[in-house]
């Protein structure tokens, strides 16, 4: 118990230091930062595994060793229990040298002091056992009795529970996904890992078995409070169909209210802008379609809502190629306010909405891996820039038209599989089930014999409790107290007054 | 009446409790040095009027906000404050019919609220959609009613060593330092060891004093604190589902996360310290008073200094 119990400590310091050095996944930009200002510290750290502690190699071999000195001290402790419940409470000689010991003499035959010694214990949820009658002997009648077996037993549901969590982590991980899906309005996403565009962790036991779930998405809305910018609502309203097509019905997935279907839940994860563009060439059209927009990571001090969107139209069928560096307000009064106080304005609602751009002419460079929304400006050179308003078309040059045909919103839904979710409920409903009886119940033994006494018998009842002892010494009594059958002396229960 | 209105019952009602608790906290320390029946009373009186207060303060708030009103740090202290107080009442003179502790109890009310309303206090608003699910009414409830516990266990631990060391430098150290475990029988685990729950020191006699026994305060502790755990670990493990119900993930190692799980961690030595011979009593207590430092962190320090998923929570 000891080796487990520090190896928990060692875990718990682990985890101090995973909470003051910023994490990867909880505060990148503290990372990027910590790598500009302290560059050596960032680099021990870095080898350290600091800026991933829960991922990290050590933190692993503390957790893998706690179990393992967890199951080595279970084990064992497991064995005697079982043998405990099976065994029925054991006979004991000499009473009198138990802890409590009391003598009554009462005007019953033993075998009825006995029989009433068993009822009084049974109702007080003892375990009884009498000793196999013998009255030729003369040796006097005798049960034992014992209580308390749950302690043990729920300590050990509890402890053996964190195995269960381990599995239900270790399962769920490995054979579940997570990934994010962008979803236009309008359009109609199917579960499958090539639509993830690489945003997907697949656990290594993951068989490939995505579910082919349908989603279309109706609607999506962001509201805030006006003027104080706190959110109010964010909800994608979306059909749902099965991978054959069948309809499974309309859901809302709001924050905090995923959806379920086809063994994948759903969740609000994220909103942003997608200006339906078209750009025509001669009144010929060339591209069209909603583009998705970017934001920046909003510097310390500004909020996120009064930055602009990003996106790029690439235009590669043309000679020379042309990309288009679009920037989205889609609330006018951001670019108004940015103009002429050099600051933007948090945007909240839609209203007016306007794009700037920038068009480049030359090697797009298409054979390169780029990401959408990213220009390689390097072979560009700069053409024309200009804005356009919703609904507006602007000429770019040559017969090169674009169009803001309409703004739409595109939600960001986390989907996700984990199989172990079953197992890790079952896990903490164990932990709470056998920490109580664990923490507040106690091992109590007790054995009476009774004896012929003259007319009467002479009862004699011993006993001791392994924890919570104060509260047995009163308990000890009234039980005595039963088995003589005597009326209640208890006296009141002591009171600490001090 | 409108919500400016309720904000400022809430506010006034607030100073109220504030007050009478710092009289009662007065009143008991009073009594603990000089045993008079009436001021005890007094003591009594001023912290019941403070919870009445407290309570009308934290329902008008609610009101003023429209929601349960446990929704920013100011709200979570304050209503922490007034838990801890119940609890004591309850617990401790309605239980134990402990008199003399009023005072550390109340401080710790008094110090919580204070820095609320100096360092922590926003009006009266709405949740974020994050917050805004069942699972975290479940969730903070057994969190804020657990850590009230948590704490008021921690400061009758501080009592209990300050007691105790003063028994030990008044008393010859006792024969071997243990209860006498005659009666260890064959059949209990070896690592079970027998009177988990009771201090080395109940062999020595009680000797009257300005506090109850150390053994007596060391009981009381460890009862409130074994009543705390099983509520912060069903805390914990209803805000893993939250987090699974709002962010998709049930444990994400956010610095609040970790710090629960690190308190966690301490009450479960302290539990197993007092399972354990040799680590009953002194040891024991200072793992708590650990435990008391790592609350505070995941109380305080995580929403004030340490970014992460929960500070959006507030200040």
């Amino acid at each position: 118990m000891r080796t487990a119990l520090v190896l928990l400590l060692i875990l718990a310091l682990a985890s101090v230091a995973g909470s003051l050095v910023p994490q990867v996944g909880v505060a990148d930009a503290r990372i990027a930062q910590t790598f500009r200002d302290h560059p050596l510290r960032a680099q021990i750290y870095d080898r350290l595994g600091l800026f991933d502690v829960f991922g990290s190699w050590w933190f692993t071999l503390i957790y893998v060793l706690l179990f393992v000195s967890l199951v080595a001290c279970l084990i064992p402790r497991t064995r005697a229990a079982v043998r405990n419940v099976r065994s029925r409470p054991q006979p004991a000689r000499e009473l009198d040298a138990m802890r409590h010991y009391a003598e009554h003499p009462v005007p019953e035959p033993p075998g009825r002091v006995i029989e009433r010694a068993r009822r009084v214990l049974g109702r007080r949820l003892f375990r009884v056992e009498a000793s196999p009658a013998d009255m030729t002997d003369g040796s006097p009648l005798a049960l034992a009795a014992d209580k308390g077996l749950a302690r043990e037993v729920g300590s050990l549901l509890f402890h053996w529970a964190f195995l269960l969590i381990l599995v239900g982590v270790v399962w769920g991980r490995g054979t579940g996904f997570s990934g994010r899906a962008v979803i236009v309005e309008g359009q109609t996403w199917t579960e499958a890992h090539a639509n993830y565009d690489g945003q997907i962790r697949e656990g290594r036991l993951f068989g490939e078995d995505h579910s082919g779930l349908r989603i279309t998405v109706d609607d999506f809305e962001a509201r805030y409070r006006v003027p104080s910018g706190i959110p109010e609502e964010f909800v994608t309203r979306a059909r749902l169909a099965d991978a054959d097509g069948r309809q499974l019905g309309s859901v809302d997935i709001r924050v905090n209210h995923p959806a379920a279907a086809e063994g994948v839940k759903i969740y609000q994860f994220g909103y942003g802008w997608a200006p339906v563009i078209e750009v025509t060439k001669a009144g010929e059209p060339i591209a069209s379609g909603p583009v998705v927009c970017e934001q920046d990571r909003a510097p310390e001090g500004v909020s996120q809502l009064q930055l602009p969107w990003n996106c790029v139209v690439k235009l590669p069928t043309l000679e020379p190629q042309v990309g288009i560096a679009f920037t989205l307000w889609p609330d006018i009064r951001g670019l108004t306010s940015l103009l002429e106080t050099g600051t933007s304005m948090p945007m909240l609602v839609r209203f007016d909405p306007v794009m700037t751009f920038v068009a480049y002419r030359g090697d797009l460079r298409a054979d390169q891996p780029v990401r959408t929304n990213d220009l390689d400006t390097s072979v560009l050179q700069r053409w024309t820039e200009g804005a356009v308003g919703a609904g507006e078309t602007k000429e770019i040059g040559n017969g090169i038209e674009v169009t803001f045909e309409d703004l739409r919103n595109y939600t960001v839904l986390e989907i996700k599989r984990d199989r172990g979710l079953w197992l890790l409920l079952a896990a903490a409903i164990l932990i709470l089930v056998g920490l109580l009886p664990a923490l507040y119940t106690s091992r109590r033994k007790v054995w009476v014999t009774a004896e012929a006494d003259g007319d009467g018998s002479l009862v004699r009842v011993g006993g001791f409790a392994l924890q919570r002892r104060p509260q047995f010494e009163e308990e000890f009594v009234r039980l005595v107290d039963a088995i003589a059958g005597a009326p209640r002396t208890a006296p009141e229960r002591e009171e600490v007054r001090t | 009446m409108t919500g400016s209105g309720w904000a400022r019952i809430s506010t006034d009602a607030f100073n109220v409790a504030l007050w009478s608790y710092i009289a009662g906290m007065l009143a008991y320390f009073h009594y603990l040095a000089f045993r008079r029946r009436t001021v005890w009373m007094i003591g009594l009186s001023a912290a019941s009027l403070g919870v009445v207060a407290h309570t009308v303060s934290i329902v008008a708030r609610g009101v003023a906000a429209g929601r349960p009103p446990w929704g920013n740090m100011y709200e979570y202290s304050s209503l922490l404050a007034l838990l801890v107080v119940a609890a004591y009442l309850v617990v401790v003179e309605g239980m134990y019919r402990i008199r003399t502790l009023g005072g550390f109890a109340l401080a710790f009310s008094v110090f919580t609220m204070a820095i609320a309303v100096q360092f922590l206090y926003v009006g009266p608003q709405p949740l974020v959609p994050a917050l805004n699910s069942y699972w975290r009414q479940i969730h903070v409830t057994s969190m804020i009613v657990s850590s009230s516990l948590l704490a008021l266990g921690s400061v009758i631990t501080i009592v209990y060593l300050v007691k105790d060391r003063f028994e030990r430098s008044a008393t010859p150290p006792a024969i071997s330092g243990g209860s006498t475990d005659l009666d260890r029988v064959e059949d209990a685990p070896p690592h079970f060891e027998a009177g988990a729950d009771e201090p080395p020191a109940a062999a020595r006699p009680a000797r009257r004093g300005l506090l109850p026994s150390a053994a007596v305060l060391d009981r009381v502790a460890y009862r409130t604190l074994a009543f705390a755990f099983p509520l912060w670990t069903f805390g914990i493990i209803t805000g893993a589902i939250w987090a699974e119900e709002a962010w998709g993930r049930y444990w994400g190692w956010d610095p609040k996360e970790t710090w629960s799980f690190i308190t966690w961690v301490v009450f479960a030595g302290y539990l197993h310290a007092r399972a354990t011979s040799g680590w009953k009593g002194r040891r024991a207590a200072v793992i708590a008073m650990v435990g008391f430092v790592s609350l505070l962190i995941t109380y305080y320090a995580v929403n004030l200094w340490i970014v992460g998923l929960h500070s959006y929570a507030g200040v």
